[in-house]
């Protein structure tokens, strides 16, 4: 063993991994430009900045997903999570508009909706140390859960209840940029550190890495694990409030089926589902990856149906290409 | 003639590295063969080349009188050749019955014929002469008597050798004298028994022959009439070269930094109560399973404890988490570095820093500029081997992982540190340079203790010497009061 790991050539390793590391910006760029050719009004600055909009809510997801999946976890619970925050904030303005006025009732109402959301996670991460029940388990019966409780509260009708002018910051434009975005970029920025950055996210891809190994470091495993969980439910509830002032309701069928695309965003953005492995950087790419992609097919005209299996043979590719590269830095 | 058995300088070469050197002894039939050696001396793979799980990279081995070549344990199975491994491979949830005729279960036409698998199971079970009842759930049976239906199984194939690779290590006393029976019944009737322990009394009891293993070269067999406990000790340890050890200034023994009262988890340990005093290295001695690890893993936090006083510092620790023992300041290196003492797909960086990373942040924020003092400065004290702190800490050789578990820890501040078999696995040179280590940073006022299964090194680097036997403390000696001998007897019977 000794002898034989040692004569691995650092040099062959490193460009392997540079590879690795910037395999995804080569795909972006690479489907960029065949989007430019072959979509028709794809390289229009209001259709880029449509595809923006469009990745925003979705992306301000995948950033805490990405933590949770390096962590070793796993959140099915975000779409129904996101129906949830945004029936919770329409709920919240009907009932206290009158009393307190409409902005004081959306600030209360978006209080309740990020603690609900947080609540959601340190829930999943408490199960999971106590009970020791996996987060797939957890987050699944939320996913059905919390769906039910969104539409319980909405009586399964869209609640219109929010001020005028609410629609400016899922809707809206700031100097031409759609307002989600600047929600989108901070979320990134302040992932980016927070897992690049500070002793927390350090400690996020050692416990997904070695959770055991960790807990003999003398670090909280469970706590940072619940951490991640508890970032990704706020962020959910950030992004559910947003997607209820673009639709302009609180709706307990709002964003469904999104807990598969924010995966797919992170799993096509290199991250290992086994844990330890994975950057916010990536997540952005894999984003901006799935938007472009379903954008220049609505561009082209592709059906429905082919959309969806080009979706699932994509986040197929890309978890293989990502194993293929791995196994050769190995090799 | 059936059951012989001759190896012929056979060698077994792993990366280079022979595990197994010129390796020729001939075992005669119809006798009990103990085979002795220490961790990683070559005696299991010697025993896995006689299974089939491995083959030579040269030499022959030959089977009742034939050269045989296995490529698979089922070739050797096929001869004849059974082995019951030191891990159980029962399945838990079915049948007595079942786990014997597992893979094979008697049919009538094409379903199991429940009535014959267990009038022929309870017959196998008879002829053995053991009360279990074959429809009874495996895991409702004790694990000695889980032992006998692996044996069981193993006779089940009529084979004429029989492998026990240390079958006692977890058993009761009662059970081990009913294993005892049940092995002189198989050699009456004519079965080559092999059987590896590193239990002396067990071997005066049960073997007819003690073959020794050193370093992987065969060193010589000795018929148990004409042997003695001190004879096989040498045999199996030869003259030992001590290491170079540097003078060391006395103990201070006035206050210790560590001391525990009648800490006990049955039946890992029971009573335990020692101190540790400051710059002091207290070596830890006794068998597998003898409640080392556990007595360490247990005040560091990493496991139960049931009962007992932890006092670090002066101060009474309540309930040990490793987070609070390592504020304290205490640090532990874990005997299976690979698996839990490194994040193995991080970089040495991050393990250079994995529990220090508290420390070296400044509210909450870090950055590997921040870092690279605490990796670069281990990486020169320690002497590791990297090419680029960046690549994973899997490319790394054995000794250097070492290097990297104990820089992590050291980067901790730690006033006490446990080193759990920090030799293990190592070459000699990285082996003997971790002792340098330990006495460097002991003179530096380092406390620590300092497991080893391998007694010479615990001679050569220990201040003190304390001794494990079934969970309890039964002896405390220094390496100028005692030998070999003595600590090995002390290791064993747990009294000398």
């Amino acid at each position: 063993m000794s002898a034989d790991a040692e004569r691995t050539t650092p040099r062959g390793g490193l460009s392997l991994t540079m590879l690795r590391y910037f395999v995804m910006e080569l795909i972006l760029v690479a489907l960029i430009l065949v989007l430019v050719v072959a979509a028709p009004g794809f390289a229009s600055l209001p259709n880029l900045l449509n595809v923006l909009r469009a990745v925003s809510m979705l992306g301000i997801i995948a950033f805490g997903m990405t933590a949770v999946i390096i962590a070793g976890e796993i959140d099915l619970s975000v779409g129904a999570g996101a129906a949830l925050a945004g029936c919770i904030l329409g709920w919240t303005c009907g009932a206290l508009t009158d009393s307190i006025g409409p902005w004081p009732a959306v600030a209360i109402g978006a209080l309740a909706a990020i603690a609900v959301g947080i609540g959601c996670g340190v829930f999943t991460g408490k199960m999971r140390q106590w009970f020791n029940v996996p987060s797939f388990i957890t987050t699944l019966a939320m996913l059905a859960g919390l769906r039910g409780i969104a539409n319980l509260i909405s009586g399964g009708f869209p609640i219109t209840s929010f001020p005028k002018g609410f629609n400016f910051l899922g809707a809206g434009n700031v100097g031409g940029v759609p307002t989600p975005v600047f929600f989108f970029l901070a979320v990134f920025a302040a992932m980016h550190v927070l897992m690049k950055y500070t002793s927390f996210g350090r400690a996020v891809y050692a416990v997904g890495g070695n959770a055991e190994a960790s807990r003999l470091s003398g670090i909280d495993v469970y706590g940072t694990k619940t951490l991640a969980l508890a970032i990704t439910g706020g962020l959910t509830a950030l992004s559910g409030m947003l997607i209820a002032s673009q639709i302009g309701s609180g709706n307990g069928t709002a964003a469904t089926g999104m807990e598969l695309n924010v995966i797919a965003a992170v799993i096509i953005g290199g991250t290992s589902l086994f844990g330890g492995k994975g950057r916010i950087w990536g997540t952005l790419l894999g984003v901006l990856f799935l938007g472009c992609i379903n954008n220049g097919m609505v561009l082209m005209n592709v059906s429905e149906y082919w959309r969806l299996v080009v979706s699932g043979a994509t986040i197929l590719a890309a978890v293989l290409l990502n194993q293929v590269l791995e196994r050769g830095i190995k090799r | 003639m059936r059951g012989a058995i001759e190896f012929r300088d056979v060698s077994k070469a792993y990366d280079g590295t022979l595990a197994l050197s010129h390796f020729s002894h001939a075992f005669a039939p119809g006798r009990v063969h103990a085979l002795m050696g220490r961790n990683g001396s070559g005696k299991s793979t010697a025993i896995k080349i006689l299974a089939g799980a491995v083959q030579p990279t040269s030499g022959t081995l030959s089977v009742n009188g034939h050269e045989v070549s296995f490529a698979t344990p089922s070739e050797a199975f096929a001869v004849g050749i059974v082995t019951v491994h030191q891990e159980l491979s029962l399945v838990p949830s079915l049948s007595v019955g079942e786990n014997i005729f597992l893979g094979r279960l008697p049919r009538r036409g094409r379903f199991v014929d429940w009535s014959e698998l267990h009038r022929q199971a309870a017959a196998l079970l008879t002829e053995m002469e053991l009360e279990i009842e074959p429809r009874r759930l495996v895991e409702t049976l004790s694990l000695g008597q889980q032992q006998m239906v692996e044996i069981v199984k193993a006779m089940s194939f009529a084979p004429s050798v029989l492998i026990l690779d240390e079958p006692t290590s977890a058993l009761a006393a009662r059970e081990v004298q009913h294993l005892f029976d049940l092995v002189r019944r198989l050699k009456a009737r004519g079965v080559t028994v092999i059987y590896i322990t590193h239990r002396m009394n067990e071997l005066f009891e049960l073997a007819d022959t003690c073959t020794v293993v050193r370093d992987g070269h065969y060193v010589g067999t000795i018929e148990i009439s004409d042997a003695t406990p001190a004879k096989i000790v040498e045999m199996m340890f030869g003259d030992v070269a001590k290491a170079s050890r540097p003078a060391r200034r006395a103990v201070n023994r006035s206050n210790p930094v560590l001391s525990v009262r009648q800490l006990t988890r049955a039946p890992a340990f029971t009573d335990i109560s020692f101190e540790l005093y400051p710059g002091e290295v207290l070596g830890m001695a006794g068998l597998l399973g003898a409640g080392r690890t556990e007595v360490l893993r247990a005040i560091f936090g990493a496991d139960p404890l049931e009962g007992g006083e932890i006092s670090f510092a002066g101060q009474r620790v309540e309930r040990p988490t490793p987070k609070r023992m390592k504020a304290l300041g205490l640090g532990y290196t874990p005997e299976n570095r690979k698996e839990v003492g490194l994040v193995q797909m991080a970089a040495i960086h991050d393990n250079l820093i994995l529990a220090s990373l508290d420390r070296i942040a400044r509210a909450g924020f870090t950055n590997r500029a921040r870092e690279t003092p605490s990796v670069t400065r281990q990486i020169r004290d320690l002497g590791i081997k990297v090419a680029d702190p960046r690549l994973p800490v899997s490319t790394l050789s054995g000794g250097n992982q070492q290097k990297v578990v104990i820089g992590n820890w050291l980067n901790t501040a730690p006033k006490v540190m446990f080193f759990d078999e920090p030799s293990r696995g190592v070459d000699l040179q990285a082996k003997q340079q971790i002792f340098e280590i330990m006495w460097a940073e002991a003179e530096a006022g380092l406390s620590s203790i300092f497991v080893s299964s391998e007694l010479e090194e615990l001679l050569d680097v220990a201040d003190r010497i304390l001794v494990l036997h079934h969970g309890r403390l039964v002896a405390e000696v220094t390496p100028e009061t005692t030998n070999l001998t003595e600590l090995y007897q002390l290791c064993m019977e747990g009294h000398p």
